[in-house]
């Protein structure tokens, strides 16, 4: 019998614009006050996503377009399924 | 502006966030709930005031409005309008002339929707038709996708509306452009000194109904849910939430928040007591004198002088109704009608004709019972010797017009519909609109196409699936095995489709509803072309259009009343003798005989599995009787438990002529004597309210109406109380029998007949079972040609026919005429336009080459007229219609190949040579079961063999449907037969009635609902089936015999050696060959043949008319 061959993923690699957990606080509205550490100057838009929920892996995001103190741009959402934040940029 | 009592508008007071653009279902695939489901949301959520905008159209406005009255919610009206240019502004009706005007621009967006008769083009209307129909509407710039957000177009509304009546719409379906975009547009109104509002778009009452938006959105894209993301919305954002909800979602916008009910203010229109319609005629001062006389000329005609006086009393008690009421001019009109169908019949029939001698058109409905109806025409029934009293039609308290429903001959209708647009021209007659909503299977078949689910799995749910249920998972379940439908995509298919159910799918017009106006009905109600040419539709139903208080009439083609003038057509052709129906003997003998035994098969209304086994026991023997039997066989008396008793009663009547029958009431003896003390017509609901409980005869009609009207069962519990109290009040009846009484009457909540409408029906049942009985192939000949109509298709009606003695001649190139003829001796010729496939031109093409040049001599001589391209020839050989000519059909299809036809080429006809084709080689004679394939699957009509007489040699302990009659109560059977019709009535508690036919007769099964569950599919979609059952023969049911099913399985030659256990079985070829000479089906020959299954005639099949 020939050995099993298994295909590793290539170590290091991801698909780009991934989101990535973030550590993110928010006040009394939800909305997010300080991303990783970076405190929230300015909120530039917020938006829903809702869909594939005929699906196994529905969708369902409250994303925040922000602007960092330091003047960076950030876009976060909260899954609204799981309840974890996430970073997008 | 001033409002329409004379005050300024902007004194009403509003106040918070009001709802200004909202979608309901009538926005076709996007909005997803009903206006009064809009309507219970926004009470429950705090909404005072709440608009209804649907896309181009206000076909849900009269539902909105009469809802929103029942919750105490203020209704705003107006419409979401697509521009040239693809964009929308949402409109909102300020006044009665901006109604007016809204109704005037959807008008003109759908006038070119129909340009191509193929496809139906999207609503559009210009900039300059917004303009010219600007006043009494105020605009809103449109939704946040498609809204009109560049300065040059702001302006030009701004031009058009001025500032007063023009805001700029901001919303928030949480986008990422969002913010952006109403920055923008605050920016634009700044500019343009404009007010900003804040609206939802709402297209959905709950969350519930976000999920099914999102698949109407990919169902209107013919796409799948993962095809069409660009195109759906993103979230949920416009599901209907409550005022402090919006305004949370316009904190940044606090101004257009406010500014809502400041529109909302400004609005000042109710669709319920501002539309200003008026019916033709009412102004007539003239009228009530011309009606008089015009009927009382016709008095004396019509009644002898013993009758006169009875009469002459109903006359005036009518007149002086119909003058109180306002209606002179309203009889006028249809009187006016009449004369123009009778114009359009004297076109349509020609002058000289057999049918020139009958009426253009007969009544149906309850204007059969008024006097002024049969004297103007529109009734051909006397309702003083038929005992018909007026109140269901005419009475004081009448609270809308009355309805006149009209019957017309097929043809005849068609003309007088264009006719009648002519006469009241095309902005003022109008067909009403229908609206076909989703019903289980279509559910399943689209939205299982949405979810993307494997298409022959759909279509296996689909067709085991029950209409009307809503339980889809139990349909996956018994179509695809259990625990399929609990979860993934077939779950989201059980959900949505449950949400879908009952939901309007698109237009569609009403059979025959017409409205009427003097003033252009477009300033009523806007007006759209209809799919047919030349016909045109009003956005509302017959429902919005009652409520509106327009004036309809219906004008029906009835399939009956088409036979019947063709049948004595056709006696005229055949014997010389020219019938007058209204003069032939009402009481003759054969035809009652042929009642009580139940043989009307092809006749009207009596001829059904339910009304035949009825008439053995009911035994009409006379018009008034056979009124209650076309009566009976309803929803209505059969939900209240009339049905039962009264044959029971009829019985013992007939045995004992001094049995009383009983009644629980004296008050009720004269009101249900005629009926034996049960409720059977619609008029004895009215009639016991009235006689029972002191209702006015108004209070009564009411009464009626709430019953006849959909989703009434609030409206009908509000009576209840009345009616109980009433009832105590009027005759002292106690509490417990004033139920009784409401029981009987609220059973009858389903649809029953007027009395005036059955006796109008009754009539013609009569007519054409005399016909059928004394012409009995004229009258098979006629039903064959006017098909599809009635119970049975038109291979039931050919093999009955046959069991009864009539000829049947197969299709024949040489003998046959286009439509089914009869011969010089008596015989009934199949036409050759039965023979699917071959288009009506090449028919009569063919017809006029053999008259012409004398019967086609063989086939070369038929292929070389090129009147008919190949496959058409090769269908009419394959039907045996060329039999003649070749000896058999392989023979026909062998010649057919060699003598080709003429052929259309690039640059003209390539004519044939008319070679001699030959001699055919050796080819094997098809068998008697290929032969009857082939027949069904060229004609779908079987002259010859029918399929049990082929297969009963091999079916061994099958009973047959004539030995059944011998059999005792109780006996365990064995049937096998070609299934004729499948119902499942909504009455009969899951119970499914099947009528299966063998070559001796039919006969009827009942499949109990648990054998149902079991075999649902074979029920459902099996042409062929073998039952194993109890015979049960009902005492007193007149020799009635039913198989009470336990088991069933399908029956296909091919399973026939499967069904050793049930004693049948299939020769070897050996036997086969020995049996008489008769070729017996091989199964590999069937099997290559398609089976029946592929080519199965059409039957009735759980009221979706005929399928195979």
């Amino acid at each position: 019998m020939k050995p099993v061959r298994v295909i590793k993923p290539a170590v290091g690699t991801r698909r780009l614009d991934d989101p990535r957990t973030a550590r993110v606080l928010v006040d009394g509205d939800g909305t997010p006050t300080d991303v990783d550490g970076q405190p929230v100057a300015h909120v530039r838009e917020s938006w829903l996503i809702e869909d594939r929920w005929w699906t196994d892996q529905p969708l369902h995001r409250r994303y925040w377009e922000l602007v960092s103190q330091s003047g960076r741009d950030i876009v976060v959402f909260r899954d609204l399924l799981g309840g974890s934040w996430f970073r997008h940029r | 502006m001033t409002g329409k009592h004379g005050q300024p508008p902007m004194t009403r007071a509003v106040t918070g966030y009001v709802e200004l653009h909202c979608h309901s279902a009538y926005s076709f695939l996007d909005g997803a709930s009903m206006p009064d489901e809009l309507v219970g949301a926004a009470a429950e959520l705090g909404h005072e005031t709440l608009a209804l905008t649907d896309h181009d159209g206000v076909w849900g406005s009269m539902e909105f409005a009469h809802a929103a009255r029942g919750l105490g919610l203020r209704p705003i009206h107006g419409a979401e309008l697509t521009l040239d240019d693809d964009r929308h502004v949402t409109l909102l009706v300020a006044s009665a002339a901006g109604w007016t005007n809204l109704c005037r621009l959807l008008t003109i967006a759908h006038a070119h929707t129909r340009d191509s008769p193929a496809t139906l083009a999207p609503p559009k209307a210009g900039v300059q038709a917004l303009r010219d129909h600007a006043e009494g509407l105020v605009c809103l710039t449109g939704c946040a996708e498609r809204g009109v957000h560049d300065e040059p177009s702001v302006r030009r509304l701004l031009d058009a509306f001025g500032p007063d009546r023009l805001r700029v719409e901001l919303q928030r379906p949480f986008l990422a452009s969002d913010r952006a975009r109403n920055r923008s547009l605050e920016s634009l109104a700044g500019h343009l000194g404009l007010r900003c509002v804040a609206t939802g778009n709402i297209h959905a009452h709950a969350r519930s109904r976000a999920h099914l938006q999102d698949a109407f959105v990919a169902l209107r894209h013919n796409l799948t849910l993962e095809s069409s993301e660009p195109l759906r919305r993103p979230n949920g954002a416009h599901v209907l939430s409550s005022p402090a909800a919006m305004a949370a979602r316009f904190r940044e916008h606090p101004a257009a928040v406010a500014e809502t009910a400041a529109v909302a203010a400004q609005l000042d229109f109710d669709l319920t007591s501002d539309l200003g319609y008026r019916y033709p005629g009412v102004e007539d001062e003239t009228a009530d004198r011309r009606l008089g006389e015009l009927c009382r000329a016709r008095l004396h005609d019509r009644y002898e002088a013993g009758g006169l006086a009875a009469a002459g009393a109903r006359l005036d008690e009518e007149l002086r109704v119909i003058r109180a009421l306002g209606l002179p001019g309203f009889f006028l009109l249809h009187h006016d009608m009449l004369e123009l169908a009778r114009e359009v019949a004297l076109d349509v029939r020609g002058p000289d004709t057999a049918r020139a001698l009958l009426p253009p058109g007969r009544g149906r409905g309850s204007s059969v019972s008024s006097i002024v109806c049969y004297l103007t025409g529109l009734s051909h029934i006397d309702p003083i010797s038929s005992g018909l009293s007026m109140g269901r039609f005419l009475n004081p308290e009448l609270s809308s017009v009355p309805d006149i429903d009209l019957d017309f001959p097929r043809d005849i209708r068609e003309v007088l519909i264009r006719r009648v647009h002519e006469r009241y021209g095309h902005d003022r007659a109008a067909l009403v609109a229908t609206f076909p909503s989703f019903r289980s299977r279509a559910a399943i078949r689209e939205l299982g196409k949405v979810l993307g689910l494997p298409p022959a799995e759909i279509e296996r749910v689909a067709r085991g699936a029950n209409g009307f249920s809503r339980r889809i998972d139990r349909d996956v379940e018994t179509a695809l095995g259990p625990n399929h439908g609990r979860s993934g995509r077939w779950a989201w298919l059980e959900s949505l489709s449950r949400e879908a159910y009952g939901l309007p799918r698109h237009v569609s017009q009403h059979p025959g509803g017409m409205v009427i106006a003097t003033r252009p009905l477009i300033d009523c109600v806007p007006i759209v072309p209809a799919a047919m040419e030349g016909r045109q539709l009003v956005q509302w139903d017959k429902d919005s259009c009652a409520d509106a208080g327009f004036l309809k009439i219906d004008l029906l083609g009835l399939g009956m009343l088409s036979a019947v003038e063709r049948c004595v057509e056709t006696i005229a052709q055949t014997r010389g003798e020219r019938v007058d129906l209204s003069r032939i003997p009402f009481d003759d003998k054969a035809t009652y005989t042929a009642i009580q035994n139940a043989e009307t098969t092809g006749v009207f209304q009596i001829e059904s599995r339910a009304q035949m086994q009825s008439l053995r026991r009911t035994r009409p023997a006379n018009l008034d009787e056979l009124t209650v039997q076309v009566a009976i066989i309803r929803p209505g008396p059969i939900q209240g438990g009339a049905v039962n008793p009264y044959i029971e009663r009829r019985r013992r009547l007939r045995d004992d002529p001094d049995y009383k029958p009983p009644c629980l009431h004296p008050s009720l003896e004269s009101v249900l004597r005629e009926t034996l003390g049960t409720i059977i017509f619609q008029d004895q609901v009215m009639e016991v309210a009235q006689a029972f409980c002191g209702f006015s005869p108004g209070e009564a009609d009411g009464l009626r109406r709430a019953m006849s009207r959909k989703r009434s069962d609030a409206a009908i519990a509000r009576y209840r109380d009345r009616f109980i109290a009433g009832a105590a009040d009027h005759v002292g009846a106690p509490q417990a029998l004033a139920q009784t009484v409401w029981e009987m009457v609220a059973g009858f909540a389903g649809f029953g007949f007027p009395k005036a409408h059955s006796a109008a029906f009754g009539l013609l049942a009569y007519q054409s079972t005399w016909l059928r009985v004394h012409y009995g192939p004229e009258f098979l000949c006629a039903l064959l040609n006017e098909q599809p109509m009635g119970f049975y298709p038109p291979d039931s009606l050919v093999h009955e026919a046959q069991r009864r003695g009539i000829d049947l001649l197969a299709v024949d190139i040489n003998a046959s005429a286009a439509e089914c003829s009869v011969d010089a001796t008596g015989g009934v010729r199949i036409g050759l336009g039965y023979v699917s496939g071959v288009r009506s031109e090449e028919i009569a093409a063919l017809i006029e080459a053999r008259d012409q040049t004398g019967a086609f001599k063989n086939l070369a001589e038929l292929a070389g007229c090129a009147s008919a391209c190949q496959p058409s020839l090769e269908q009419l050989a394959w039907s045996g219609a060329c039999d003649a000519l070749a000896g058999d059909r392989r023979r026909a299809l062998w010649e057919l190949g060699i003598a080709a036809p003429g052929r259309r080429v690039p640059g003209g006809v390539q004519l044939a040579l008319g070679l001699e084709t030959g001699d055919a080689p050796a080819l094997r004679e098809l068998g008697r079961w290929e032969v009857l394939l082939a027949d069904y699957a060229t004609t779908g009509v079987s002259v010859g063999d029918h399929a049990m007489a082929i297969l009963r040699p091999h079916l061994h302990g099958i009973t047959t449907s004539l030995e059944l009659d011998r059999l005792p109560h109780g006996s365990t059977v064995a049937v096998a037969g070609i299934v004729v019709a499948r119902q499942r009535p909504e009455t009969a508690s899951g119970v499914v009635f099947m009528l299966i036919e063998d070559e001796l007769g039919t006969v009827n099964l009942i499949v109990p609902p648990p054998v149902y569950d079991r075999h649902r599919h074979i029920v459902r979609a099996e042409p062929l089936v073998l039952v194993h059952g109890r015979l049960e023969r009902p005492a007193h049911g007149g020799g009635t015999v039913n198989v009470l099913v336990s088991t069933l399985r399908s029956l296909e030659p091919e399973h026939l050696e499967r069904f050793g256990s049930a004693g049948a079985r299939l020769p070897d070829n050996r036997q086969a060959e020995t049996h008489a000479g008769e070729h017996h089906p091989e199964p590999e020959r069937i099997a290559a043949a398609g089976g029946l299954r592929a080519v199965a005639p059409p039957v009735q099949s759980f009221g979706s008319g005929r399928r195979r």
